[in-house]
């Protein structure tokens, strides 16, 4: 994966890479770099058009059984094609919604992030509680300059809380942020 | 929590061993493991003289547990236990005390026989025991999980964070005063596992184990299930029975099954739960328990993480509650033989009383408990509704109008939502976060603030509609099931409001295992 398609396509590129203000109202939340929307559109695009073409292309086996066609391929192609589009186009719509409603705000409590609409949920790990941290970085995620920070807590329904494409310096510097506040605890 | 010693000499080879009689243990241990492979073998290896053939599995199994046995080392330390193992590859494991969170002593039948325990010593997290000792000699189980019992207590520096002031007795007692030493904070003589037999029905997973078991047998269920039918009808003509007589024998068939099921119950209440006692030395809490295998399992007060106490419809007719709580070791929820069970059965008082001992200072008797909006019960109701509808559609195109009885179940459930919607609460006074539910069967959960983790406030589709929300609170060592503390239905504006207090708190204190 060392030049994809995806990245000659991709007109934020040259933007720059500070989030814009969060219109929530609530103050400091910062949202995903513009660049994350492409990887949004992968994660979840893609997962669900594959999952299209798999059940179209089922639906259209079904049917040719059902229907006693002389051939399954016709009917087969046709309903994976259409499973594929319509899958697929919701599934973009989907990230792009992902993507525009995931945000993060660092304060002297901690980390919170906020994700979803239909299902939002608003997770809050105080950073006494944090045990470790991750920064994950994909080879596409390197190239667009972001990152994945996964907090990792000491819960069981909790315990690891993704902040997904973040800018990546920004994914550096909460991490320096909230392992400061673990030192600073185990020396307490 | 382990860390390798990279100062350890590789060619002193001192400390204790295991018993000379654990290589049969380690051997029945990896019995288990290979029991699938073996019985393939034994089954579809005939014919062709390869009987042999799962006796050299066993001399591999015999030879690889005695190679283990001379190749195990351990040896107890000022603060640490430093355990060797493997003579080729050699492996040296430090633990320091102060991290272990539970030690258990397990002797089944066969380790009674020879005098032996098997210990194991528990961190938080991780899948698997931190080390297992199988077997010792059940004194020298005793003493190390004795030592463990007071170093743990007194090690400098062990655990993030752990309190240096505390319990004044924890440490001075001596490890021959070990038995009298411990104050037994709840014990359960024979009427009590009586009850807790009827109370808990234990028996019928058993039986619905034995069903299933019987039902994966194919052709040989029905065979068996006639075979059962003629024993019980052989001695009557059912031909000439009419209605009411079929429906006394029902009835009669049916309570003597329940009868059993109930005895059953109890039998292995009292297998399981025979000699119970929950006993404290300084900071640890230790159960013992078991008729034929005995379990014993230590853990310091403080790693407990959660609450639940139980009222079912059989606790109230019986004037009893469970008591449980949730520890955070590695695997410990779906291993029976760690510390969960505080008080099996016990009256409302006793756990009142044990709550206020283990807990001085929290007002966990005296929260005010927050009520919810009495439109509640919608919520609680409304998904019985579509379930009732399938049943009595089922009921009625199976059976015709009588079906429609099935419907008679709405009105009940309408009933118990009003109650649980009235009875539904929660509270936070600083110390503990609490959330109490259910009307018919009755639970409470709290935790300390200490121990909760990350708090999450989430809604779905239909809380987005009426403006509520639930809130998570989450703590460490929970089942399955997710946290306990998971509290629905409240307003969004107070949701919020709550985990911003909590998290500023959390905040300030460091976290306490």
């Amino acid at each position: 994966m060392t030049q994809s398609p995806m990245d000659e396509t991709a007109p934020e590129q040259a933007q720059p890479r500070t989030a814009p203000p969060d219109r929530t109202g609530d103050t400091g939340w910062r949202r995903l770099p513009p660049a994350a929307r492409l990887l949004f559109l992968l994660d979840t695009g893609i997962g669900l058009a594959i999952a299209g073409l798999v059940l179209g292309g089922l639906a259209g086996l079904l049917a040719s059984w059902r229907l006693d066609l002389p051939s399954p391929l016709p009917p087969v192609l046709q309903g994976a094609a259409t499973g594929l589009l319509v899958l697929g186009l919701w599934g973009c719509w989907l990230a792009v919604r992902q993507y525009q409603r995931t945000a993060w705000r660092l304060d002297d409590k901690g980390l919170s992030v906020r994700r979803g609409r239909l299902w939002w949920s608003e997770t809050r790990v105080p950073a006494s509680r944090v045990q470790h941290l991750d920064i994950q970085r994909g080879p596409l995620q390197r190239r667009r300059g972001v990152s994945s920070l996964v907090v990792h807590t000491a819960g069981s329904a909790a315990s690891a809380v993704t902040v997904p494409h973040m800018d990546a310096a920004d994914a550096e510097h909460l991490r320096e942020r909230l392992s400061r506040r673990i030192e600073d605890d185990d020396d307490a | 929590m382990t860390t390798p010693d990279p100062a350890a000499p590789a060619t002193v080879v001192a400390g204790h061993r295991l018993h000379p009689m654990s290589w049969l243990f380690e051997l029945i241990a990896q019995l288990r493991q290979f029991l699938v492979p073996l019985l393939a073998l034994v089954v579809f290896g005939q014919g062709d003289r390869s009987e042999l053939w799962p006796l050299a599995g066993v001399a591999v199994l015999v030879a690889a547990s005695l190679w283990r046995y001379f190749a195990f080392r351990y040896q107890p330390e000022a603060d640490q236990l430093v355990l060797r193992t493997g003579l080729l590859s050699r492996n040296v494991r430090v633990v320091p005390y102060g991290r272990i969170h539970n030690v258990a002593v397990d002797q089944t039948l066969l380790h009674r026989l020879f005098d032996v325990a098997s210990v194991r010593l528990e961190s938080a997290g991780g899948k698997k025991p931190e080390a297992e000792m199988r077997v010792l000699r059940l004194d020298q189980a005793l003493a190390l999980e004795d030592l463990i019992r007071h170093r743990g207590a007194t090690a400098p520096g062990s655990g993030a964070g752990e309190p240096s002031v505390g319990d004044p007795t924890a440490g001075c007692d001596h490890p021959e005063s070990m038995a009298t030493s411990g104050t037994v904070l709840h014990h359960l003589p024979a009427g009590e596992l009586l009850r807790l037999g009827i109370i808990s029905n234990r028996g019928m997973v058993l039986v619905a184990a034995a069903f299933a078991l019987v039902g994966q047998s194919g052709e040989n269920a029905a065979r068996i299930f006639e075979a059962l039918g003629r024993w019980l009808f052989g001695w009557v003509d059912t031909s000439a029975f009419d209605t009411a007589q079929w429906v006394v024998a029902g009835t009669t068939l049916l309570l003597a099954a329940l009868l059993g099921v109930r005895l059953l119950s109890v039998l292995l209440a009292v297998l399981q739960f025979h000699g119970f006692t929950l006993a404290e030395y300084g900071r640890r809490l230790t159960v013992e328990r078991g008729l034929l295998a005995r379990w014993r399992t230590s853990t310091p007060r403080r790693r407990i993480q959660a609450w639940r106490m139980q009222e079912g419809v059989i606790h109230r007719l019986l004037d009893r509650r469970t008591l449980k709580v949730d520890i955070a070791t590695g695997g410990g929820q779906e291993d029976a033989r760690s510390l969960r069970e505080l008080v099996p059965v016990g009256t409302p008082e006793q756990c009142r009383a044990l709550v206020a001992h283990l807990l001085p200072g929290s007002g966990w008797d005296r929260l005010e408990w927050m009520p919810f909006r009495p439109a509640t019960w919608w919520r609680l109701f409304w998904p019985s509704l579509p379930l009732v509808a399938v049943a009595t559609a089922v009921l009625c195109w199976r059976f015709g109008a009588p079906g429609l009885l099935a419907a008679l179940w709405l009105p009940w459930a309408a009933f118990k939502a009003r109650r649980q919607a009235a009875r539904m609460g929660w509270a936070f006074n600083g110390r503990v976060a609490a959330f109490r539910t259910g009307w018919w069967s009755r639970h409470w959960y709290w935790a300390e603030l200490d121990k909760l983790q990350a708090l999450r406030v989430s809604r779905n589709p239909v809380d987005r509609r009426l403006g509520t929300a639930t809130l998570v609170l989450d703590t460490a060592g929970a089942g399955a099931l997710g946290p306990p503390l998971r509290i629905p239905f409240l307003p969004l504006r107070r949701a919020l409001a709550l985990q911003h207090r909590l998290a500023g708190e959390l905040a300030r204190r460091p976290l306490r295992w």
